[in-house]
């Protein structure tokens, strides 16, 4: 018993005097700061190291690291929040943000983050974290869709394997030449939801929310126009396979088997697809009557309301998004940075798939922060699936649609 | 004559629609352990068998991603929780179905509403609970709150309440107290619906991922189900390494199935008694 006590009272003992030191050493703060964190097996080292020199350049700073399956983080979070054990910071999908936000459970960070710091951030993967106004996190990452296309079969077909279709219009041209139906290969495979449809949507000009949030535009002319392009790539050019129906090929799995010469993805997608072997380029989204605009997709930062420490939390994510952690998660990762300056590094002669990707990006069109964007997907498939397969016409399928987003926006 | 024709006749028509039905409900195994010795971007190849097989998927696994680790963890929590479980819903079964007490079929008929609220709606409480008990990230946390199975005890009092009581009662004529009639009469005659209950209650657990997902916040105490889930990232899907770790999964509740149905066919001819 006596042992026990004079070993409590040693343990204090040298936690006071390491606290006194630590407070004794000015300006440097002892703190703890967990974080919930989504990255794949190839960015969760990338990440960790980073967190290692953040923790090595803030003495007496230790960042908790939790891994969670991307499919699972959402609902743990939820789940956390309902009972106040939320981490400090978390990363999530730029959907989520909005709700997040929207629910008053994010601390904001316009205080902490300075103007100059900002202006370095990529300005499209920047709005993804502003809501009403204010700023709720940093972007960790960002990315969008091009156009993969198959050198191999191209060559087959006649065309130019280092370039790829530039606008619509040529895109069914190749398509038919690409196209050969009694061996099962299609020019093009396409997914079916809206945030896959952005790329048609936004190179019609189609706007997607009105500026104050509560009314969708999808319905307008340019919207059906564009969405009447998707149905008409399947439906009179008989050049899609219908990637997008039930049971069958999906685009990916169908360009890696070479049953589709073209598809849309996103960066995520070349590595695994070198491992195949297959001889494929990526180009800019075709151009349509307002330009190339890809959409937008990725990953932000944020920190809880509850964090004691939101200059700290807030450090951390600028530490994530500076240039020189950018530019190594880029070269490392082979993915779009997030910071401008490390946009600039990035030449097409070293990284000729990344360039694209980033080209691609200066265009993008991102998404007007809504609390609700996954209820608008949910409201918009079915919609889109019935003018993709010809049993409503577009501009009914789209009406029905946009009435139904309406009054979810209206909150009815 | 005729009617041993047809006989056969329709024995060869239903064992050719069990084959059928065999091979649909097999093909996924199988291609589930074909793609997990595939070469990684190999996964949605036609080739039936791979061409270049590799054990690297297994290999990387096991050692990378700390499967041996999820598996000891899921074999912990699934076999823990499913033999108390049962237990439990043993014990309470026979109560139910041969004891009487205040307010018996009252309280039963309570613990039934409570299988009507769908299982998500525990979810948040649950874990309220357990965090104020500050049991985050132990097995506790992942193991106890399931303890008390509501569906086991109905399964068990149902089955109970077909045993006759005569034998019961013959049992306590030659002098045997409460204890024996429920270990030497009771459980012995329920051993079938003991097991099916366990390995009810094992598969669940072996599956059950949000819940031990959202108790653990450190990967050593994550389970198999949780494990699997970390080959989807955002966009993509590590197939080949994802059927690997399928592959391991599946081995135990497969083992005890195999094992298991021996037992059901044995537990079936043992009820035999006469009213």
């Amino acid at each position: 018993m006596t042992k026990r006590l004079l070993l409590a009272a040693v343990i204090m003992a040298t936690a006071v005097v390491l606290t006194g030191q630590g407070c004794g050493g000015g300006g440097e703060k002892a703190a703890t700061l967990t974080i919930w964190e989504t990255y794949n097996d190839e960015e969760h080292p990338v990440f960790k190291e980073m967190v290692r020199r953040f923790e090595e350049t803030h003495p007496g700073v230790t960042i908790d690291v939790v891994r969670l399956p991307f499919a699972g983080a959402e609902p743990k979070l939820r789940t956390a929040l309902t009972t106040k054990t939320e981490p400090d910071m978390a990363r999530v999908d730029v959907s989520f943000l909005p709700k997040l936000a929207g629910k008053n459970a994010l601390a904001v960070l316009d205080e902490y983050v300075p103007e100059e710091f900002l202006a370095d951030v990529f300005p499209v993967a920047l709005k993804s974290c502003m809501y009403e106004g204010s700023l709720y996190g940093l972007p960790d990452q960002t990315n969008g869709l091009c156009l993969f296309y198959n050198r191999e079969l191209f060559r087959e077909a006649g065309l130019d394997p280092d370039r790829a279709p530039a606008t619509w219009d040529e895109l069914i041209i190749y398509g038919k030449k690409l196209t050969r139906r009694e061996d099962g290969v299609f020019g093009l495979g396409l997914r079916n939801s809206l945030w896959w449809s952005f790329p048609f949507f936004n190179t019609y000009g189609a706007e997607f929310l009105s500026e104050d949030g509560t009314r969708c535009l999808l319905n307008s002319p340019e919207g059906i126009a564009a969405f009447q392009l998707k149905v008409d790539l399947f439906e009179k050019h008989g050049i899609e396979g219908g990637a997008w129906r039930a049971g069958g090929i999906q685009n990916d799995l169908g360009f890696q088997n070479e049953r589709y010469a073209m598809i849309m993805n996103g960066p995520w997608a070349v590595k695994s697809l070198k491992r195949t072997g297959i001889d494929f380029g990526v180009g800019l989204i075709p151009a349509g009557p307002a330009g190339s605009h890809t959409n937008v997709g990725g990953n932000n930062l944020v920190v809880f309301k509850s964090c004691p420490d939101p200059e700290l939390a807030a450090e951390f994510l600028m530490f994530v998004a500076n240039e020189e952690n950018q530019r190594n998660w880029a070269l490392t990762l082979g993915q779009i940075p997030v910071n401008l300056k490390a946009m600039d590094t990035i030449t097409s002669e070293e990284h000729p798939y990344l360039a694209v990707f980033v080209e691609q990006m200066r265009t993008a069109i991102p998404r007007p922060p809504t609390e609700y964007y996954p209820e608008i997907e949910n409201l918009m498939i079915p919609e889109m699936q019935a003018a993709l397969d010809g049993s409503k016409t577009v501009k009914a399928a789209l009406d029905t649609a946009v009435r139904e987003i309406d009054k979810l926006l209206a909150g009815e | 004559m005729s009617v041993r024709r047809t006989s056969a006749v329709g024995t060869v028509v239903l064992y050719a629609g069990l084959t059928i039905a065999a091979i649909i409900v097999l093909f996924p195994f199988f291609w589930m352990v074909v793609t997990a010795f595939k070469q990684p971007g190999q996964a949605f190849s036609a080739e039936i068998l791979p061409s270049r097989p590799t054990l690297e998927n297994f290999s990387r696994v096991l050692s990378e991603f700390g499967f041996g680790r999820y598996f000891a963890n899921s074999v912990i929590v699934a076999t823990t929780a499913a033999l108390f479980a049962t237990m439990f819903a043993t014990c309470a079964g026979y109560v139910f179905a041969k004891k009487q007490f205040f307010m018996k079929d009252k309280l039963f008929t309570f613990l039934l509403i409570s299988l009507m609220i769908p299982g998500m709606m525990y979810v948040v409480p649950q874990f309220a609970i357990i965090n104020k008990f500050g049991w985050m990230d132990t097995y506790r946390a992942m193991i106890i709150p399931h303890l008390a199975n509501v569906f086991g005890l109905f399964l068990m009092r149902q089955y109970m309440m077909t045993i006759p009581n005569e034998l019961l009662d013959a049992a306590r004529i030659d002098g045997a107290g409460e204890w024996q009639v429920f270990l030497n009469v009771m459980i012995p005659l329920s051993i079938p619906i003991i097991a099916t209950l366990f390995l009810l209650t094992f598969q669940f657990h072996w599956n059950n991922f949000l819940w031990q997902l959202i108790v653990a916040n450190v990967d050593r105490l994550y389970t198999v189900p949780v494990g699997l889930a970390m080959f989807k990232s955002a966009h993509e899907e590590l197939y080949t390494l994802k059927m690997a770790g399928s592959c391991i999964s599946v081995l135990p509740i497969a083992v005890l199935f195999f094992f298991a149905q021996r037992y059901f066919i044995e537990g079936m001819t043992m009820g035999a008694v006469k009213e």
